[in-house]
């Protein structure tokens, strides 16, 4: 569970969060729903302790980011908007650098490797360097070296952003898993049809504040508009940003 | 559980030897390098020692005339060669394939108008492009001696004493040699020996930094449970330790090529046993450890991995310019030089070289500049990294 209330940060004259507050459930994916520049990736670096806040308490399974970032950090899957792979180096070496830095053992760290790969459909991906990969093996590794250290929550910039249909339905699936598991997933997005397939919540932010939380079928309820693509445009003010 | 560090270490060295680029550079530093090196130096002591070991060739065309100058040129150890008349292009063609030193001709004419004492004209053929300037003085001394002998036989035949014609005897005492020379030129090239501290862990400093940066994955790792200095110190030892190990076979190397070539003969020295050697080599560890540390410090803020590599190629220059300017200067050995990096380990080789006692402090010292300076940059890049405007630039 992630609690996040009246978060501000600001750099210089800018004021990149505003005041965000928001809760994300255990057991639910929770979409995090604004136009570019809303401050997403500022609240996701806030989120793991990368960025410290000015105003507000962020929790996360009660821990404070900002106190003890590490104890954070490992419970928390952060997948950022780029994948960052290593070129030279194999999936497997990839992910066990990965692993032996959130302080796993070898044994647990093959057994859970393998795990990961069985849940993405990546085994024969494992043992090849990521040089020529494609958009979509590249998010299966990002994302596996998200999940490898099991942690009980998830932060994903965009995951299905430049996928294919096959790729974008593999990812889907798997946090649909890991939803069933009682993960605690928080998803940036631009894709509406996501948000109202996938997500449970949605929170909606603009110009660095939280402007609603509910799900899909409240937030349209609350503007009384059916699609919530449009709710979403009402929500926010302005069409701008939005890349469906 | 393994040291952070230590994964990180480890990462990044498995990542650069698969660099192909990476490891040719490596080596050509290590092997390629010294050989160069000691190849210019052999050019070097070679050209310096030739004219005392080869002497003086010159080819004579017509010498017959004139069996006095020929004699004399014996004497001074001018190797003569007689050769016929072939025209102006043949005369050329043999200084530009620098068989001889010039060709001296002797007109048919000579003969006549010595014995009716006009101006009898001898030609000498030299090209000023060769380095054979000095060789070809030689040869004019000689003319010179030789006409200056007949003028006074003459003069004395007239009843005039030749001194009037030498109202001041000049004597030249040349005290230096080639050697000598040459010298101070191939100690400055020894302080080169040390540019591979700062070549071998360049690639990997880079890349592991600004490289990282640009590809996106430094935000990624920076969001691993892991402290700053545990990320830039894995990196900056791995960086570090490919350096340490290129510069200690770059040494062996040239320990090896320094010791067959004959620097006696352009007093010179390198009187180095492999004890001396492994005590430089142990001193000068940290200087890669300082190069790597400014690298990484450096080409962590860059915006672009190009622009990283260029400002550290740059900065690869400037530990370079004590060691010129002390050259440039003619400066003494002075105990302050050994608290330089970079030029600590010039002197200290050139110390070493010549095969005194040097006691122990300037191998400390050598040792703690560069392992002072390379701790105070890693603090400041760990210190850099944990800033919260970097993160923003990430």
């Amino acid at each position: 569970m992630i609690e996040a209330h009246e978060v501000r940060k600001q750099f210089g004259p800018v004021q990149a969060l505003g005041g965000v507050s928001f809760t994300a459930r255990d057991g639910h994916i929770t979409a995090l729903l604004g136009p570019n520049g809303a401050g997403k990736t500022t609240l996701l670096r806030t989120l793991v302790g990368m960025l410290k806040r000015d105003h507000g308490t962020i929790a996360v399974d009660g821990v404070d980011p900002e106190r003890d970032p590490f104890k954070v950090r490992s419970n928390i899957g952060f997948l950022t908007d780029q994948f960052g792979l290593y070129e030279r180096l194999s999936t497997r070496e990839y992910l066990t650098y990965f692993g032996e830095l959130n302080g796993m053992n070898k044994a647990d760290l093959r057994r859970r490797i393998d795990e990961v790969s069985a849940m993405l459909a990546m085994d024969d991906i494992l043992e090849r360097r990521s040089k020529g990969f494609s958009q979509g093996q590249r998010i299966k590794v990002a994302l596996a070296r998200a999940l490898l250290h099991r942690p009980r929550h998830l932060l994903l910039d965009e995951p299905t952003r430049g996928l294919d249909v096959m790729s974008t339905r593999a990812v889907r699936h798997a946090l649909a898993s890991l939803r069933a598991e009682g993960c605690c997933v928080v998803m940036a997005t631009h894709v509406m049809q996501e948000v109202s397939h996938l997500c449970d919540d949605v929170i909606v932010i603009a110009k660095g504040h939280t402007v609603a939380q509910g799900s899909p079928e409240q937030l349209c309820q609350r503007t009384g508009i059916a699609s919530l693509e449009d709710a979403f445009v009402s929500l926010v003010g302005s069409d701008e940003g939005i890349v469906a | 559980m393994r040291s952070k560090l230590l994964v990180v270490f480890l990462k990044e060295v498995r990542e650069t030897l698969r660099d192909k680029r990476v490891l040719g550079l490596l080596v050509m530093f290590t092997l390629m390098y010294p050989i160069m090196f000691g190849y210019i130096l052999n050019q070097n002591i070679e050209r310096a020692t030739r004219a005392e070991r080869e002497g003086i060739e010159l080819a004579v065309i017509g010498g017959g005339q004139a069996p006095t100058l020929m004699s004399q040129l014996r004497q001074k150890n001018i190797t003569v060669r007689d050769i016929p008349d072939a025209g102006e292009e043949a005369i050329g063609e043999m200084l530009r394939a620098k068989k001889v030193v010039a060709v001296l001709r002797l007109p048919p004419k000579f003969s006549d108008n010595y014995h009716a004492m006009r101006p009898a004209r001898i030609e000498l053929w030299f090209d000023s492009a060769t380095e054979q300037d000095r060789r070809r003085r030689d040869v004019e001394d000689v003319l010179r001696a030789y006409n200056a002998n007949i003028a006074s036989a003459r003069l004395l035949a007239h009843g005039v004493s030749p001194v009037t014609l030498g109202p001041i005897d000049l004597q030249r005492y040349d005290t230096g040699t080639n050697a000598a020379r040459s010298a101070g030129f191939i100690g400055s090239l020894m302080g080169f020996l040390f540019f591979p501290a700062f070549f071998c862990g360049m690639a990997a400093a880079v890349d592991s930094t600004a490289g990282e940066r640009e590809r996106r994955s430094l935000e990624v790792l920076m969001a691993q449970p892991v402290r700053t200095w545990e990320l830039v110190g894995g990196k900056w030892l791995a960086a570090a330790s490919l350096a340490v190990v290129g510069i200690t076979f770059e040494l062996i190397v040239a320990h090896i090529g320094l010791s067959w070539l004959p620097l006696e003969e352009i007093g010179m020295s390198w009187r180095l046993g492999w004890g001396d050697l492994a005590k430089l080599c142990l001193a000068s560890v940290p200087l890669p450890l300082f190069a790597a540390a400014a690298q990484i410090a450096v080409a962590m803020n860059a915006r672009s991995f190009k622009e990283a590599q260029s400002t550290v190629s740059i900065l690869t220059f400037v530990p370079m310019l004590p060691g010129l300017v002390v050259s440039m200067m003619e400066l003494k050995t002075a105990t302050w030089m050994y608290a330089v990096p970079m030029l600590s380990n010039q002197t200290l080789m050139r110390e070493i070289s010549k095969g005194g006692e040097l006691g122990p402090l300037p191998y400390v010292l050598t040792f703690a500049c560069s392992a002072v300076a390379a701790l105070a940059l890693f603090a400041f890049a760990s210190w850099r990294m944990k800033s919260e405007r970097y993160v923003l630039a990430v």
